[in-house]
């Protein structure tokens, strides 16, 4: 489904570069995660997979299409939902509006929109009450759930996250985990996860370390 | 959720911003609310003007050609003649091809003579006269009358028309004026002191006399004038506005002579628009004026006076307009793009959701399109009492000037330089001190009233506004990389 086809990326030189030649595919129902020490270049790998940045040399193919040539924002739209660290939701917005945004921007097929964002946010615990309310009046863990039911809303098969736990508990870590999990394995879409907690990626189908400026695969 | 839904959540959500934006907008939009009544209102005072106001024309005998005339019969070394002079009188034959011209609006006949007042006693002072002296009322004397005529006669086709009458230096007291109806009839209109000093009243008939021979006139109107007196009216009993009695200008020309009959010393034609006035005079002369013997003096110079404060004014809220729609602009650009660097992490968030930069920048368009309808009803509501404040004040100081242009020029003496020396008493040109305040009472009435036309050009202008602060500051919006803004 997604292709990294002989990927360099680097930052002032060619010489400074992050990676060389990287060549990886990500296909539908699994979950990866994505392992690697602060600085080695997880972020940036993942704005060059969820169309944020390009390579400097080779290409990200999705269906076997260049991602540029689909066009950046296109792609965005169409085929990849970004789960940030730091949850961004619209803060002016209740939960359910900022699903119903998304929704929008991405041209959901669905008509019964409201009522099926609704029933997403009920299946990870967020009532309607509380749906509705602003979210900048939700808990970190609530904002994050809201942040990934906006991403398992939209029609994208691909899901990357970065550091989706960073922010949170270990509880509440452990229930978005299990979210990603079945958004990979029930809703049959390649999510790719960003981590650098070894106890996180233990829960992924596939797990990669970056390191020496390419990927080793772990398990 | 289309960009709309997400701007109105926004302008709601941040009430603090929304309120602020709103108070800046509403004090842009009242400048230019006010600028543009008063360019409104200037603009119909103008129209106003050239309705009240118009321009005359004036058809009489040319004097220059007269002039050369009477040196040309004189023999060469000698002086001229001064019985040469002669002015030919306006045919009526003329008169009447030019009336059937357009943007003609009305015209006045006037022939002017002198009489001495025969059955009454015309108005003097102690300096008019050295003969014979008998009391007066009101503490004026009456002297016996001179052979130059003691009364002056000034023949019109209608009253209400002439300058004394339109300028508001005479008016009509008890009884009616004189109209066209009147043509070929005895009938006369005088002065309310001359009427006291001999006790006459409407219906009284008085007699004239000219060159031995006595005419009747039947008064039908006392008029009230309040035309000042100078020098020269001491001297001369005729040039005394009290002495002035108004009969039709048949009547005139009949004490003139039969010389005169179908003639007039002049006709002022008023022309419906100042504008219109050159192609008047091209017209009236293409009829087939003799222009030798004939001129036609043009004066729009009241309208000139009235309407140059009103377009010193236009121009000054013109000026307005430009300068705060610039300075709005620049300062809505300011804070939109201040509220654009605020709004950096949302718009990375949207931009990764795959929203098109130019709907981002259509929901900062339409959440300051929200604040505009606000603004527009704080403006609406107080723009008004600004621009008349800002245009009263403008027009005040306007005013002054050219009252008092207007007046010392009047001051220079009858007829301002430009009116015919022909003219009678009460003609263009008279009554300077009048009409100077007439014309500041018409102009200082500037009508600054807020019509649908208005709000709506100043809707215009604030969506012109809006969507220029939003062009300027979307520059930053074109460039913004989303990884930049959401990952570092």
């Amino acid at each position: 489904m997604l292709e990294v086809k002989d990927v360099n990326y680097w930052y002032q030189t060619k010489n400074d570069a992050l990676y060389e030649d990287i060549n990886l595919t990500f296909d539908n129902g699994k979950l990866y995660g994505i392992l690697g020490s602060s600085g080695s270049g997880k972020t940036t790998f993942l704005s060059l997979i969820a169309g944020l940045d390009v390579p400097k040399k080779g290409e990200i193919l999705y269906d076997g299409k260049s991602m540029t040539k689909i066009g950046l924002t296109a792609y965005r739209n169409k085929y990849v939902s970004i789960v940030f660290q730091s949850y961004n939701l619209l803060p002016y917005m209740s939960a359910v509006d900022n699903i119903l945004a998304a929704l929008e921007i991405t041209n959901s097929q669905r008509s019964d929109r409201k009522s099926y964002a609704l029933d997403m946010l009920s299946r990870v615990g967020i009532t309607e009450d509380i749906a509705k309310k602003n979210v900048q009046h939700l808990s970190g863990g609530q904002q994050q759930r809201v942040a990934i039911v906006r991403a398992m809303c939209c029609d994208a098969q691909l899901v990357v996250a970065d550091e989706p736990t960073g922010n949170l508990d270990e509880q509440n870590s452990q229930e978005i985990i299990k979210l990603f999990s079945e958004l990979a394995h029930e809703q049959q879409k390649c999510v790719i996860v960003i981590t650098h907690e070894r106890e996180i990626a233990s829960a992924c189908d596939v797990v990669l370390e970056l390191k020496n400026k390419t990927f080793q695969t772990i398990h | 959720m289309n960009f709309l839904k997400r701007a109105f959540y926004s302008t709601k959500a941040k009430v603090g911003r929304s309120l602020l934006l709103t108070f800046v907008f509403s004090a842009i939009l009242i400048f230019i609310l006010a600028g543009l009544t008063i360019q409104s209102a200037s603009l119909t005072a103008a129209e106003n003007a050239k309705k009240s106001m118009g321009a005359t024309v004036t058809l009489s005998a040319n004097m220059e050609n007269a002039m050369k005339d009477m040196q040309k019969n004189s023999n060469e070394g000698q002086r001229p003649d001064p019985g040469s002079f002669n002015l030919t009188p306006v045919d009526l034959d003329d008169v009447e091809k030019i009336t059937a011209l357009n943007n003609l609006s009305y015209y006045t006949m006037s022939s002017t003579t002198t009489v001495d007042a025969k059955s009454f006693e015309a108005i003097s002072s102690e300096e008019s006269s050295n003969t014979s002296e008998q009391s007066a009322p009101s503490g004026m004397k009456m002297p016996q009358m001179t052979s130059q005529g003691d009364i002056s006669i000034s023949g019109t086709n209608a009253t209400a028309t002439t300058t004394s009458f339109k300028g508001g230096t005479a008016e009509i007291i008890d009884g009616v004026g004189i109209t066209n109806e009147d043509m070929d009839s005895n009938k006369a209109v005088i002065e309310t002191t001359l009427a006291q000093a001999n006790d006459l009243t409407v219906g009284d008939t008085i007699k004239i006399e000219r060159d031995d021979k006595t005419y009747k006139l039947n008064i039908v109107g006392i008029y009230k004038s309040t035309e000042s007196t100078d020098s020269r009216s001491m001297q001369m009993a005729s040039l005394n506005p009290y002495n002035t009695i108004y009969t039709s200008y048949t009547f005139a020309n009949k004490v003139k002579g039969s010389d005169y009959k179908n003639t007039a010393d002049s006709v002022v034609f008023h022309v419906t628009d100042p504008e219109k006035m050159p192609a008047f005079v091209k017209a009236a002369t293409a009829t087939g004026l003799d222009t030798d013997t004939y001129s036609l003096t043009t004066n729009d110079q009241q309208y000139q006076q009235m309407v140059q404060p009103l377009d010193n004014v236009k121009s000054f809220a013109n000026k307005i307009v430009l300068l705060v729609a610039i300075a709005g602009t620049v300062i809505l650009a300011l804070i939109v793009m201040l509220t654009i660097r605020e709004r950096k992490y949302e718009i990375g968030v949207l931009m990764s959701l795959g929203e098109k930069r130019s709907k981002i920048i259509a929901q900062f368009f339409a959440e300051l399109i929200f604040v505009l309808a606000l603004a527009l009803v704080v403006a609406g509501v107080s723009g008004q009492f600004v621009g008349n404040a800002v245009g009263k004040q403008l027009i005040e100081q306007q005013t002054t000037t050219q009252t008092s242009d207007a007046t010392s020029s009047a001051q220079q003496g009858p007829g301002g330089g430009q009116a015919p020396s022909n003219m009678p008493s009460g003609g263009p040109g008279m009554g300077g001190n009048a009409q100077a305040t007439d014309m500041q009472q018409q102009i200082s009435d500037l009508d600054i009233t807020l019509s649908i036309k208005e709000l709506m050009e100043l809707g215009g202008f604030g969506l012109g506004i809006s969507f220029l602060a939003v062009l300027i500051a979307s520059i930053g919006i074109m460039r913004m990389k989303p990884k930049k803004i959401l990952i570092s």
